[in-house]
């Protein structure tokens, strides 16, 4: 317990401070408590300036006030409270002024401890030993004083009554005081002390007595006895040694070491999965003598193998020049390839045209256009393809006037055409077997005015702009026909007679076979051809695909493409002599009638119906070339078309140019069914894929689609074209439900057929109702 | 040669095509219809688009790869055709 210096003033601020408290807390015990505490704080330091500090301790004990403060209530009692502690008359009670000049810590250290003391005091029996030892030091000093001025002692001791009854006083009077204090203590130095802290007792066993009479007794008795006899054998005997040790502390020295400064370098290489792919496929390669100046595209190879497999490879010089450019760089990272394919680039000079020619960037540009495209037609191939037409959310789309009117009509949804095809006449259209997205189309005069070169396109519905395949064929192209075995041969007829099959894979101009060279070739235009497969052959009888093609010097032929295209002629077709009732053919002059169309029967590929200019539709058979099966008699004009029904086995369809369409039963020798709408020659029919009682008719300025169901008399759906322009072809799509129409000006549109009513089945059997209703009602 | 200036002729008449350009492997334009700064910007920044998209198709599939890039946009599509060599850039407004 060191009792430090306490500056003068110190005890003026401590009772600002105390004063302050007792404002705070309500009882005088506390307060006592605060003001030890805050004593015990300010306990620090070493210096302080004597002469200041007395002056102000005489300012202090000036200010304190010398008489105390009286507090009545209304009786008129004194009721002012009264201090605590009642300083024993007896004890001195060092005085502050006389004590400072002259002694040094420890008295000071009493007055402050004073009211510590007298807080001691009032609890002494709390803390026995502790507060005697301290008394004991008190009184100590005290005598150490003196009986100098007991006169002034008791002076100050009023005073220091005071001070102790200042300590209880009441606050306001504090207050004041302590205002000036301040001021004044605002500029003087202030020295912080540092105070020990108490005593920390560790151990603290109070002494226990154990009363005589407890059964105990005996047992602590005897410890008591160990216990002391232990004490006193310490002394002298051998068991405790006394022994110290001191460990000798080296002498420091300081040493210095300098290295040379350790340089960092950043590394960074790139882990991609595809990178480690890429060096792990392309080992392989690097051991096979890539040439490394090819456009950097197997620069990565050494840079991947790195190092290690530099000695490995034994490369030629410029390669190892190369190798050498390279192994500066980091290896693995595509930045890094990047850079060193420009690197290569740069010592080669950047061929602008190879890239433009070579097939990758035409493969995408190809995909490019297709892309663009499909953005544009997007809804339209939507609609051809039975999608649900979404409207593009980002572009302001006019409100179409989109019809909604119940009644079938053909919806126009796009039209294949481009400059090279404006102004041909679209002779035929072929679907290909294989992709139902390609179309072929030949462009050739029917006529035998205006002959051009023909051409023969193939379209793509991914690009309606422009086609994807161009032949140009020296005479116009009258019939086109994909095959079905090999869907990228493409057999086109032409005007002069010539059949050429292309191979449409491939853009070459030339076709795979001609048959120019043949000796049997046909002299006349090829109105149709058509690829039959004849699985069901009789033997001896080719098997497989074989090209059939009727033409106008009345021959049917079939082609077998060997060597090259050989011919047999399947049939000849003559003119029946109708003079008399059995067909008599006139040997002497045989005349041909010119074939115009044929058509395999779907389930049987031995019959077949051929159509001639004369109006006579034969029915003959594959394996028999002489006779007719039978001759079907109705038509006054030359017959176009001639077409089984998908659907009904036994019925057929012909149209000819003397404005009839006949509906046929192949047991019956007169129609079953005669339509007529307009007066102009039909030009094409086709049967519906979709639906048995549904067929589209093409004639001069009119595409009329028929559906048997509503009626027999009127087409269904009438569309009026262009004036001017005569619609020539017209070919169904199998997959959906639309029509393309061939015109005479170029183009190819493609209608929707809207509002049609949808069966379910393909009504055949509605097909049949009508022509026994038909039937019965002739007869 | 013809075929190419051709189609590229036909892609830049087509509806809505904003521009077309064909750079190669360094970004030095070979065929552009837009200025020089617009084409300088789009090259460079589509690149490493797609770089970055060819980098996460391969990390999933180290042997698959990227064949065309499409952007859509409030105003166009961008549509990038990406090559080793080349690269090739069409922008098109939707139709109206």
């Amino acid at each position: 317990m060191s009792n430090t210096t306490v500056k003068q003033k110190r005890p003026a601020l401590k009772v600002a401070k105390s004063s302050k408290t007792l404002n705070v807390s309500s009882g005088v015990f506390r307060v006592n408590k605060s003001i030890s505490k805050t004593i015990n704080h300010s306990f620090s330091g070493k210096s302080f300036s004597s002469g200041g500090d007395s002056r102000v301790l005489d300012k202090s004990s000036a200010q304190t006030p010398k008489h105390t403060v009286q507090v009545f209530d209304e009786h008129g009692q004194d009721v002012a409270p009264r201090p605590l502690y009642n300083p024993d008359p007896g004890v001195l009670q060092p005085k502050q002024g006389k004590i400072f000049p002259a002694q040094d810590t420890s008295s000071w250290t009493t007055m402050t401890d004073f009211p510590s003391v007298a807080f001691q005091t009032t609890n002494a029996s709390n803390t026995g030993p502790f507060t005697r030892s301290f008394f004991g030091s008190i009184s100590a000093s005290r005598t150490s004083q003196t009986l100098e001025s007991v006169t002034d002692e008791t002076k100050d001791l009023l005073v220091k009554q005071d001070l102790s009854n200042s300590l209880s006083d009441v606050q306001a009077r504090r207050e004041e005081v302590q205002e000036q204090v301040r001021e004044d203590v605002l500029d003087s130095v202030v020295d912080c002390y540092l105070t020990e802290t108490e005593t920390i007792w560790l151990l603290d066993i109070p002494t226990v007595s154990v009363s005589e009479d407890s059964e105990d007794a005996e047992a602590v008795k005897e410890r008591n006895n160990a216990y002391t006899e232990l004490c006193k054998n310490r002394l002298g005997n051998d068991k405790y040694v006394e022994r110290s040790m001191q460990t000798f502390n080296g002498a420091p020295k300081t040493k210095e070491v300098q290295c040379d400064s350790i340089t960092m370098v950043d590394k960074a290489v790139m882990s991609t999965i595809w990178d480690m792919y890429d060096s792990f496929c392309n080992k392989s390669d690097v051991s096979g003598n890539t040439v490394v100046s090819d456009q950097g595209n197997k620069a990565d190879v050494p840079d991947s193998s790195s190092m290690s497999k530099l000695d490995l490879n034994p490369k030629g010089p410029e390669q190892s020049k190369s190798m050498v450019s390279i192994s500066s760089t980091v290896s693995g990272s595509s930045a890094q390839l990047e850079k060193m394919a420009c690197v290569l680039l740069v010592e080669e000079e950047p061929d602008h045209e190879l890239i433009l020619q070579s097939d990758k960037f035409k493969q995408d540009l190809a995909v490019m256009e297709r892309v663009i495209l499909a953005n544009i037609f997007q809804p339209k191939l939507a609609a051809y393809r039975q999608l649900p037409v979404i409207e593009d959310p980002d572009c302001v789309r006019m409100a179409m006037g989109s019809k909604n009117s119940p009644s079938p009509f053909l919806e126009h949804l796009w039209a294949f055409e481009c400059g090279l095809t404006m102004g041909r006449n679209v002779s035929s259209m072929t679907w290909n077997k294989k992709n139902p997205d390609l179309l072929a189309v030949g462009y050739g005069q029917l006529d035998f005015k205006d002959q051009k070169s023909g051409l023969v396109c193939c379209w793509s519905l991914k690009n309606p702009t422009w086609p994807d395949r161009i032949f140009h064929c020296e005479s116009g192209v009258t019939a086109l026909d994909f095959s079905a075995c090999n869907a990228n041969q493409l057999a086109v007829g032409m005007y002069d007679g010539t059949i050429a099959i292309y191979n449409v894979q491939a853009a070459e101009q030339t076709p795979i076979i001609d048959s120019s060279d043949c000796s049997k070739m046909h002299t006349c235009p090829v109105w149709q051809l058509r690829w039959i497969d004849h699985e069901s052959g009789l033997a001896g009888e080719d098997k497989g695909e074989i090209l059939i093609s009727v033409s106008a010097d009345g021959r049917i032929c079939k082609w077998v493409h060997y060597k090259c295209l050989e011919c047999v002629d399947l049939m000849t077709l003559k003119t029946p002599d109708l003079a008399t009732n059995h067909m008599k053919w006139n040997r002497t002059i045989s005349a041909l009638s010119p074939g115009l169309c044929f058509d395999f029967h779907s389930n049987d590929s031995n019959i077949y119906l051929a159509g001639t200019e004369d109006g006579y539709i034969h029915k003959c058979s594959y394996s028999y070339k002489e006779e007719y099966l039978e001759t079907y008699i109705a038509h006054k004009g030359p017959v176009y078309k001639v077409t089984w029904s998908p659907f009904c086995p036994d019925v057929f369809l012909s149209c000819s140019s003397d404005w009839t369409i006949q509906l046929w039963r192949q047991d019956l020798q007169r129609p079953v069914l005669c339509f007529t709408s307009g007066q102009k020659a039909v030009f094409d029919i086709m049967w519906s894929p979709h639906c048995a009682t549904v067929f589209g008719s093409v004639s001069e300025g009119k595409v009329e689609i028929w559906d048997l169901r509503i009626s027999s008399l009127d087409p269904t759906i009438v569309s009026v074209t262009c004036p001017g322009v005569n619609p020539t072809g017209l070919l169904f799509t199998s997959e959906t439900d639309c029509v393309l129409v061939g015109d005479s000006e170029g183009k190819v549109t493609v209608y929707k057929l809207r509002n049609l009513t949808d069966g379910g089945s393909t009504q055949v059997e509605t097909l049949e109702d009508v022509i026994q209703s038909t039937l019965s009602s002739q007869h | 040669m013809a075929e190419v200036e051709d189609t590229l002729k036909r892609i830049q008449g087509y509806n809505g095509v904003i521009g077309s350009i064909v750079v190669n492997a360094e970004g030095i334009p070979i065929r552009t219809t837009l200025d020089n700064s617009t084409t300088v910007q789009y090259v460079g920044l589509l690149h490493q688009l797609t770089m970055k998209a060819r980098s996460t198709i391969r990390d999933i599939d180290p042997q698959n790869d990227l064949t065309f890039l499409r952007i859509r946009s409030k105003k166009h599509e961008i549509m990038v055709a990406p090559d080793k060599e080349f690269l090739m850039i069409v922008i098109q407004s939707p139709t109206e």
